[in-house]
């Protein structure tokens, strides 16, 4: 265990779990950043308030833990900047112990209660369907990093809205060009037999079909099964490659019992990282990866042509080449999705300065403001790279990862184009009243 | 809607579940077949010796040092200090539990950290607990002596306050839906207070913390399996090293309802175990890799949470009462389940530190950080608000190997000293080495049977 004083936290990791809750501007003068001065001078030095709705407790916590970094990472960034509108950014952090009920309880306190300007951060889809009514009654801007298609698909409301993370169907269907010229085009799906699944099997099927790919079998497991070796035999011997998608504590058995089955005949694999998120590569059971593709959101390891606003957003947050804490190196980070979190609060900035926001009287505005946005260039405000968004549907779309396990390690082989990702828009929020 | 559960899955591979993950691919059944073997082996051993030296060893007493008499108060005062302070912390401090101390200090420091330091070091509880000094501050300020209660609890009523309150308590940590919040906590803890320190001044301090106060009844209880042992001898305190359990061994039988609070205290926490396995949820209808949240499953944990504890009463009743009808000279049911069931005390201790061992571990480490600035104010009390939170003494292949070892270590020994415990226990109730071994053949089957159901609640596959 190692002690790391607050000084060097904030250097190295980028900061400590309460850097950005102290005080930014709570109470004036306690601890300011550098940017106090500014603050000082500026016509309000009212924090803006944030209310961050944060799986702390439940099954989400190990994600909670590296939103709640990067987070913290980008609002103190921010702060040092001059804050927003010269005010500084509080992040006021509510549990919702990954759990719908609670979800929109928190939403409530955090409008009621607290008086924040706008919620934000949530990641878990039954916590962001549960807590959205909350938020579309109170009128409280909900921005999410979620990642479901549940904002695209026009079935929330218009004050919620995912700028900073792309939706799953887009990702699905932005990887089913690669895979059908450059792995084969005859594909099994393997896949956990409830929602998350069937999301992949019903986006998945007709994206690769476009690209001239056929599903050769699907094979749906019961989300209770622990050991696979008896589905394998159903894999079509002339399948090319397996699209994976497992999740839950028996994704090792999964891979472990796959490379039994297949030894070095098998067809190729492709899965994506979501079930080994915060997983070493290296772990024992995982040798069978080796030579098979992933995606991902943002890669996880440092990779040799990274940009400069990816290493400087990696310094930020306290990952190191690996993807893991700076200051522990068995913490491997929720690296595929949490740079969500950093790039929505600097999609919220610019809205905020677009909308010359006020106060909650200017939540309307906010909103307007954000839908008006087309583009985000990639830079050290979106260091996972360029990205466009739909006003009509609330949501961002973006360059998705393929990457390759070499050395237990992910190389990135190919970043796809916004465009592969772009599908046809099913809902328009901004009919919707305010 | 159906598309709108991407993420639940995700979590599920990750939360919790890498870890167990790792365990899964672990030998595991070989573990839980050693076990058994263990412990079926340790009461094999006992059946076949004298009894006679091992009870002559449980009476040794090896006297270290006098202690001071005074300070209780003292102490008692601090930690009531201590806990306004973090009650105040709960209502004014950071709305995040791991960052304010209120739920860092009740579920981990005093339920997991203080249960362990209580079976290691003894009766910490009985100085540090936040009302005795209070009440001898109001008994002194208003004259009255300690006999001066104006009312009497009944004594039919026996266990059972602190049983109920037990599991008010359980309930509240495993099935509530916000148990880390720190307001609501700060509100509990509050009002809990209030009325214990009420109850005191009216039914007296002692009867009250015997048989009311859940805590003080459950500390002293794993008190037990310490080996230290502070007794008051020719006017002065001294403290005394004996054999761990030995003082559970010379305990005086509990009445049925003491009986139900030590198995209540175990099968609530074998059910925060069970509650989060695959078996559990597939058995009330839940998907374990979507799992929906708390508010989904109140109901039916509720009732599964009553079920254990139910169905642990009835094996060990029916495991004691078999054992005492096997006996030459049988001594009752009333007299040997009141005797028998402090053998129950190292398995809820082992359950305690196997089942929150990696809490311990995380936990503790956001405690420290959260106790130096109770109020995130930017203080940094103690030099450790800017420590950097280890998570991964619990993450990846190696983390989950050693917890996994340490885990299995505690069940095992746990249930080996369990055996020895009441070994000693059934010669002191029937007098000799046959019926002691004879009567114990059932219990000894169920402790067996609780070894490998809580190697399999370690290793099975678990949500959340």
């Amino acid at each position: 265990m190692t002690e790391i004083r607050t000084d060097k936290a904030v250097k190295s990791s980028g900061l400590t779990r309460r850097t950005a809750l102290k005080g930014l501007g709570a109470a004036a003068g306690l601890m300011m950043g550098p940017g106090f001065v500014r603050y000082s001078q500026a016509q309000s030095a009212e924090p803006i308030r944030i209310g961050f709705q944060c799986h702390r407790t439940g099954i989400g916590a190990a994600y909670g833990r590296w939103y709640e970094r990067t987070t913290n990472a980008a609002v103190k960034l921010i702060n040092e900047a001059g804050g927003i509108n010269g005010r500084p950014l509080e992040i006021v952090v509510e549990d919702d112990g990954t759990d719908p009920k609670r979800g929109a309880e928190v939403v409530e306190k955090f409008a009621n209660q607290h008086k924040v300007d706008l919620v934000y951060g949530t990641l878990f889809s039954h916590v962001v369907t549960g807590s959205a009514p909350a938020a579309g009654e109170l009128k409280i801007p909900y921005y999410v990093v979620s990642e479901g298609y549940h904002v695209a698909s026009g079935k929330l409301n218009r004050y919620c809205i995912q700028p900073g993370i792309t939706d799953v169907k887009a990702q699905v269907r932005s990887v089913a060009p690669w895979i059908a010229s450059n792995i084969g085009k005859k594909v099994t799906l393997v896949f956990p037999d409830y929602a998350f699944g069937h999301d992949h099997r019903d986006f998945f099927g007709p994206a690769f079909q476009e690209q001239g790919g056929e599903v050769v079998a699907m094979l749906p497991i019961p989300p209770t099964e622990t050991s696979f070796t008896r589905y394998f035999p159903q894999i079509p011997p002339d399948t090319d490659a397996i699209y994976h998608v497992m999740v839950g504590p028996a994704v090792l058995t999964f891979v472990k019992e796959m490379g039994e089955f297949f030894g070095s005949q098998g067809p190729a694999l492709f899965g994506f990282i979501d079930s080994l998120e915060a997983v070493d590569l290296a772990s024992p059971g995982l040798e069978f990866l080796e030579g098979s593709h992933f995606w991902e959101g943002s890669p996880r390891y440092l990779q040799p042509d990274a940009s400069e606003a990816q290493k400087f957003y990696r310094d930020a947050v306290g990952i190191d080449e690996n993807g893991a804490s700076v200051n522990d190196p068995k913490d491997v980070s929720t690296a595929a999705h949490m740079f969500g979190c950093w790039e929505t609060l600097y999609v919220i900035k610019a809205a905020m300065e677009a909308a010359d926001y006020k106060g909650p009287e200017d939540r309307a505005k906010l909103i307007e403001a954000t839908e008006a946005m087309t583009e985000f260039a990639e830079g050290k405000e979106h260091p996972q790279g360029d990205k466009t968004f739909n006003g009509k549907i609330h949501q961002c779309f973006g360059h998705q990862n393929i990457s390759l396990v070499e050395n237990m390690k992910l190389k990135v082989v190919h970043r796809t184009s916004i465009e592969d990702g772009i599908y046809e828009p099913e809902a328009d929020y901004m009919t919707m009243p305010l | 809607m159906a598309s709108a559960f991407v993420a639940v899955s995700r979590g599920e591979a990750m939360a919790h579940a890498s870890e167990r993950g790792h365990v899964l691919l672990l030998p595991t059944h070989y573990y839980v077949a050693g076990g058994a073997l263990a412990v079926s082996l340790s009461f094999l051993v006992l059946a076949f010796l004298s009894p006679r030296p091992l009870e002559e060893m449980a009476r040794k007493r090896l006297l270290l040092l006098a202690l001071p008499s005074t300070g209780r108060t003292l102490a008692s005062l601090l930690s009531f200090a201590v806990f306004a302070c973090l009650v105040a912390a709960g209502f004014l401090g950071s709305r995040d539990p791991l960052s304010n101390p209120l739920p860092l200090a009740v579920w981990t420091l005093l339920w997991v950290g203080l249960t362990l330091a209580q079976g290691i070091f003894g009766n910490l509880w009985a100085r540090i607990n936040p009302w005795y000094g209070p009440w001898r501050v109001v008994m002194a300020l208003t004259g009255r002596g300690e006999a001066g209660e104006p009312f009497r609890l009944p004594k039919a009523w026996g266990y059972w306050p602190a049983v109920m309150l037990l599991f008010a308590f359980a309930w509240f940590e495993l099935v509530y839906l916000a148990p880390d919040d720190p307001a609501r906590l700060a509100a509990a803890c509050l009002a809990y207070w209030l009325f214990s320190f009420a109850g005191m001044l009216l039914f007296g301090y002692e009867d009250w913390a015997r048989r009311v106060e859940f805590l003080s009844t459950f500390f002293s209880m794993i008190a037990r399996l310490s080996p230290f042992e502070a007794k008051e001898e020719d006017a002065c305190r001294q403290l005394a090293l004996r054999l761990p359990g030995a003082k559970a061994v010379d305990s005086d039988p509990l009445p049925p309802s003491g009986v139900a609070f030590l198995l209540l205290a175990l099968s609530s926490v074998s059910f925060d175990g069970f509650m989060r396995t695959f078996t559990w949820l597939g058995l009330i209808g839940i998907n374990p890799l979507d799992f929906p949240g708390r508010s989904a499953v109140i109901l039916p944990n509720s009732l599964g949470l009553a079920a254990m504890f139910a169905a642990l009463v009835a094996v060990f009743l029916i495991a004691v009462a078999l054992g005492d009808r096997m006996a030459a000279r049988p001594a009752g049911l009333g007299q040997s389940a009141g005797l028998l069931v402090w053998s129950i005390v190292p398995i809820s201790m082992a359950y305690h530190f196997s089942h929150y061992l990696t809490a311990l571990l995380v936990n503790g480490q956001y405690a420290l950080a959260a106790l130096s600035d109770p109020l995130s104010k930017g203080w940094n009390l103690f030099g450790t608000a800017g420590f950097h939170v280890q998570a991964g003494v619990a993450l990846g292949a190696q983390s989950a190997w050693m917890i996994w070892n340490a885990q299995v270590a505690a069940i095992i020994g746990g249930h080996m000293l369990a055996v020895v415990i009441a070994h000693v226990i059934a010669y002191r109730i029937h007098g000799s080495q046959r019926d002691a071994a004879t009567s114990q053949i059932p219990l000894a089957a169920l402790m067996v049977g609780y070894t490998v159901f809580g190697l399999w609640l370690l290793s099975s596959p678990t949500a959340g």
